[in-house]
């Protein structure tokens, strides 16, 4: 065995005992060791990338002595590996770019609470993405709950308090409707570990055994899964936390957890039940229908609120929408679509929320509609960032969500009955997100009235005044660019990955 | 390697984009407070300023004028996707339309000097005028639709700002309905592009369509749907029905010389785009004689009634001018819907006699707008004493679009009207011939007043009163060269009918 397999083991572990060791530690040093962390976790998952490529398969880690009927284990494939080097990506930027938010906005004292939070919610992401035993899967969605939890809660006013407890709320119930249907996988098929589990449910598939149990089961994790990653009518919990909480939380939380346990329900479909299974349970459909229904929901909302950062919240709503709308799809284009729609929204989402917090900081700190006026020239890098961001969410072409838009009718245009719902719900969908995204970006720069000017609590930030975050925004615009640009090779990497799965 | 025919795209896109930064700068220096130095006052000085934005539109006008006349250029900039490229290549129908676009950006853009003073903000103006005019050339070259929407997009966004320029409310209006309109339209033809993609053996434009005839069998019906969605959709920039309500707003608030443009080239990139759809991915033969084509025709010729019909009620010159637009275009429509090789030349005829003729129309409302800021047609009686060389310009042109010879309009009535009496569309035979007739009845009815009071003004007009004031050179040469051509096309037309037959005769 080659040392670099060893690595996502590591990466999870330091993720989990850098928790650990702020506990102990002040908040200021606590964020070095936080920085530290992803990057070095970032580092492993990147050599641990490029190893999957070179070799062209998978391979299963063992954990501790015990082989597999008994033992836990890891699996990497080359998707776990692209997915594991984007997620640490995106959250080593989300945290560098709002570190000046978290040093204002959080108490002294609970300073080192929120890095603890951030490296668990780190090491939960990452044993989500790689670990091949159900029940592991389950402990991590659990840490993965709470700490997102105390992101929200963290900075300390009284709606971020009663969105955590709207948050808590949800996902318990998500998160008991996961446990209950691998309670059931478990007494149907003896096993916890994937592969395992996808052997026996073939058998009974097969033969026809328990086929409403298997349904149910199949129902009440895909369900769970949904409510969790805010399928819209679960969203009510988001756009409060997204809305007030600290910058890096919201961006974090929009664009890595949600996907977290998007991704583990790909997993589920792929590795667990087969694909074959779950194309002809009708679970699926369910998905596809409240998926469209997310779509066009989430973008009416957000055309009717005032607040920007809620604003992007619920524009979330219309995102996941559309990732549940491609696995509803039933083909593997379909899943493809949704997986590449991962990136292209995280990318894009953690983007609009940190230029957004650039932007309100040169308006006085409101987030009211009208008090963004002209604030394009005020943060002229937040303002070119936040045009960016609403260009790859409206779909438009060089940006990643174009790509993603493409892929998914694509995906579409293979199939039969979903084909209508699907490309009107995108043409409508497309149109409420250039309405509400543009309708902000004419606004930044609209300039305003210099009687106005005076009154308010302007004033003009530049670049270098916030390096950290003027890099992330940068950094974050290059990568939407790069989704949009040359996609070509992602799309590949997800599509081996996907072979690699089954 | 034939890579230096994206010179005319880049230059003046980067260029541009110098500009927009110089005026985001100075943008800063106001809302600070403070005087610029270096480069922004270099910016700021606006003979430099003209300087440099006519060197970079006539280097741009070499460059685009040489890639598209020395032979058949193909460039493949990168994959966007799996099978997807950005690819250019230049063909006969790109190479009519890059010379028109070259034609009138630059002559635009010499009127622009003067006239913009009285607007303000040139940087941003110009720099936003180089942009597109480089996005356009990239259109014009685009050698598969799916570059052809990547740039078609790109042109929408950035012609934006032009109509946005002065920042009232009624322009940001105008703006948000231009690009809701653009956009309700754009992914209407987008998602005729995902059909497309799967029926067609190839996206790149092969003349004569690429239809995939063994995967088309038994799917006609969505395919129909799908092109019927792409004309709606592409027909949007075009102003045709039902989706034209964009082009009466936008053209009236944005500085003349971007109306020009905006009508003489803008709309009709999705002319282009129509053309491209229709006679190089599906094939003129796929339609013919199925509900699409019907339906199309019954578009374009109510729009072209519809449109002559706000044209005449319309009491202010620019908001006139641009329902005009509405129905002219929608002849040209009407040329490519008969899907017949004189339609189809007619169309093609008009396509380039409309554009010299609108950009010099909106241009003298442009003028009448500098010149004391009349913009309603009322109080234009006298003008022609006032100005005689920019009336007897609006005269000619306004003689041309009206269609009465020796002016170059006729021509393409001509073949518009003969296209359509052969082209076996039963019903459309004679009415559309006829509706032609009545809306150049109804031309003459909204452009010929503005000539008859301005030299004819009536008994109660104090002519002692009047001081005889011709616009500034820079704005007056464009006037006439416009005029000009269109007389000559009217006169010696035969080499561009020859050289759009060949076109023609290749696709139908």
């Amino acid at each position: 065995m080659q040392f670099v397999q060893n690595l996502p083991f590591i990466s999870i572990i330091v993720a989990l005992f850098s928790g650990s060791l702020s506990s102990i530690i002040g908040g200021r040093k606590a964020r070095w060791i936080n920085i530290g962390m992803i990057s070095l976790v970032t580092a492993m998952s990147v050599a641990v990338l490029v190893y999957v490529l070179g070799t062209g398969e998978s391979y299963v880690y063992m954990m501790g002595h015990f082989p597999a009927p008994w033992g836990n284990e890891i699996r990497i494939g080359v998707l776990e590996g692209t997915m594991a080097v984007f997620f640490c990506v995106v959250m080593l930027l989300c945290m560098i770019g709002g570190s000046r938010e978290q040093f204002a906005e959080i108490e002294e004292g609970k300073l080192n609470l929120y890095y603890i939070m951030v490296n668990l919610l780190l090491c939960s992401l990452l044993a989500l993405i790689y670990t091949n035993d159900l029940f592991t899967a389950y402990v991590f969605v659990e840490i993965n709950t709470i700490s997102a939890c105390g992101l929200i809660m963290i900075k300390q006013n009284g709606r971020t308090i009663v969105a955590a407890t709207r948050y808590m709320i949800m996902s318990l119930l998500g998160s008991g409707m996961l446990l209950l249907g691998i309670c059931f996988l478990y007494d149907l098929t003896g096993h916890l570990l994937m592969s395992n589990i996808k052997e026996q449910v073939h058998i009974l598939d097969q033969s026809g055994q328990y086929h409403i149990p298997l349904l149910v089961a199949v129902g009440l994790m895909s369900v769970g899964l949904a409510i969790k990653s805010a399928l819209f009518p679960f969203h009510s919990w988001l756009p409060d936390a997204y809305g007030y909480s600290t910058v890096s939380s919201a961006a974090i939380l929009s664009s890595l957890v949600s996907k977290g346990y998007i991704f583990l329900l790909v997993k589920i479909f792929y590795r667990v039940i087969g694909f074959d299974v779950i194309m002809e349970s009708k679970v699926i459909n369910v998905l596809f229908v409240f998926g469209i229904a997310g779509m066009i929901m989430g973008s009416v909302s957000a055309i009717k609120e005032s607040n920007i950062r809620r604003m992007i919240a619920f524009s979330s709503v219309a995102q996941i929408g559309y990732i549940y709308m491609g696995f509803g799809l039933g083909t593997e284009a379909g899943v493809i679509a949704s997986l590449y729609h991962i990136f292209s929204h995280a990318s894009a989402k953690s983007l609009l929320f940190l230029s957004a917090s650039g932007i309100t900081d040169a308006s006085g700190d409101s987030t009211d509609f009208f008090d963004l006026t002209g604030a394009g020239y005020r943060n002229k890098l937040a303002g070119v960032a936040f045009t960016a961001g609403s260009l790859s969410m409206v779909g438009f072409p060089m940006f990643s969500g174009f790509i993603s838009k493409i892929l998914f009718a694509q995906a579409a245009v293979e199939d039969t009955w979903q084909l209508l719902p699907t490309m009107i719900a995108l043409a409508i969908s497309t149109i409420l997100n250039a309405v509400y995204f543009l309708k902000t970006v004419i606004r930044l720069y609209t300039p305003e009235k210099p009687k106005v000017l005076k009154k308010k609590n302007y004033k003009t930030i530049h670049a270098a005044d916030n390096p950290a975050k003027s890099v992330a925004l940068v950094c974050l615009v290059v990568l939407n660019l790069v989704f949009g640009l040359c996609s070509e090779p992602i799309v590949r990497a997800i599509q081996q990955g996907l072979d690699m799965f089954a | 390697m034939s890579s230096w025919i994206l010179l005319p795209v880049f230059l003046p896109v980067l260029s541009g984009i110098c500009l927009l930064a110089a005026s985001f700068r100075m943008h800063l220096a106001q809302v600070r407070g403070e005087t610029g130095s270096g480069f922004l006052m270099w910016a700021l000085d606006r003979k430099k300023l003209h300087t440099f934005v006519m060197a970079i539109l006539g280097i741009t006008a070499v460059l685009a004028l040489a890639a598209a006349w020395t032979g058949e250029h193909s460039v493949t900039l990168f994959y966007l996707m799996k099978d997807v490229p950005v690819y250019f290549h230049i063909d006969g129908i790109g190479r009519l339309f890059v010379s028109i676009v070259t034609l009138v950006w630059v002559l635009a853009g010499l009127y622009s000097l003067a006239y913009m003073e009285h607007e303000g903000e040139e940087t941003g103006y110009f720099g936003f005028y180089l942009i597109v005019y480089g996005v356009l050339v990239a259109l014009d070259f685009s050698g598969n639709l799916v570059t052809m929407y990547f740039f078609y997009e790109l042109m929408t966004i950035c012609s934006v700002p032009l109509v946005l320029h002065n920042g009232s409310r009624e322009a940001r209006m105008a703006a948000l309905k231009y690009l809701f309109y653009s956009m309700c339209g754009a992914y209407l033809g987008l998602f005729g592009i995902f059909f497309l993609y799967k029926y067609c053996g190839t996206l790149a434009f092969t003349a004569g369509g690429s239809l995939n005839l063994s995967l088309m069998q038994g799917n006609e019906g969505i395919l129909l749907i799908a092109v019927f969605c792409m004309l709606i959709g592409f027909g949007a920039k075009a102003g045709m029905f039902p989706l034209h309500a964009w082009l009466p707003a936008a053209h009236p608030v944005a500085p003349s010389p971007a109306s020009a443009v905006l009508s003489g080239i803008i709309v009709k990139s999705g002319v282009l785009a129509v053309v491209r759809v229709v006679y190089y991915i599906v094939g003129a033969e796929f339609l013919r004689g199925t509900w699409v084509q019907n339906a199309w025709l019954v578009l374009t010729l109510l729009t072209v009634f519809m449109g002559s019909m706000m044209a005449y009620r319309e009491p202010v010159m620019k908001k006139r001018l641009a329902y005009s637009t509405v129905s002219q275009v929608s002849y040209i429509m009407f040329g490519l819907a008969l899907l017949s090789p004189d339609g189809m030349t007619g169309a093609l005829l008009h396509t380039v006699f409309h554009a010299v003729i609108k950009s010099a129309l909106f241009l003298t409302a442009g003028v009448f707008l500098y010149m004391g800021g009349r913009t309603r047609v009322d109080q234009l009686r006298g003008i022609g004493k006032e100005m005689p060389v920019t009336i007897w310009c609006y005269t000619i042109v306004s003689l041309g679009l009206i269609g009465i010879p020796p002016m170059s309009g006729f021509i393409s009535k001509w073949y518009l009207a003969s296209g359509a009496l052969n082209s076996g569309t039963g019903v459309f035979e004679w009415f559309g011939p006829a509706v032609l007739l009545v809306s150049a009845l109804l031309t003459a009815g909204y452009l010929l007043p503005v000539t008859l009071n301005g030299f004819f003004p009536g008994e109660d007009f104090d002519v002692a009163e009047v001081v005889k004031k011709e616009p500034p050179r820079v704005m007056l040469v464009p006037l006439v060269i416009f005029a000009a051509l269109t007389v000559i096309l009217g006169v010696m037309p035969n080499g561009l009918i020859g050289y759009i037959g060949q076109i023609v005769s290749a696709l139908v």
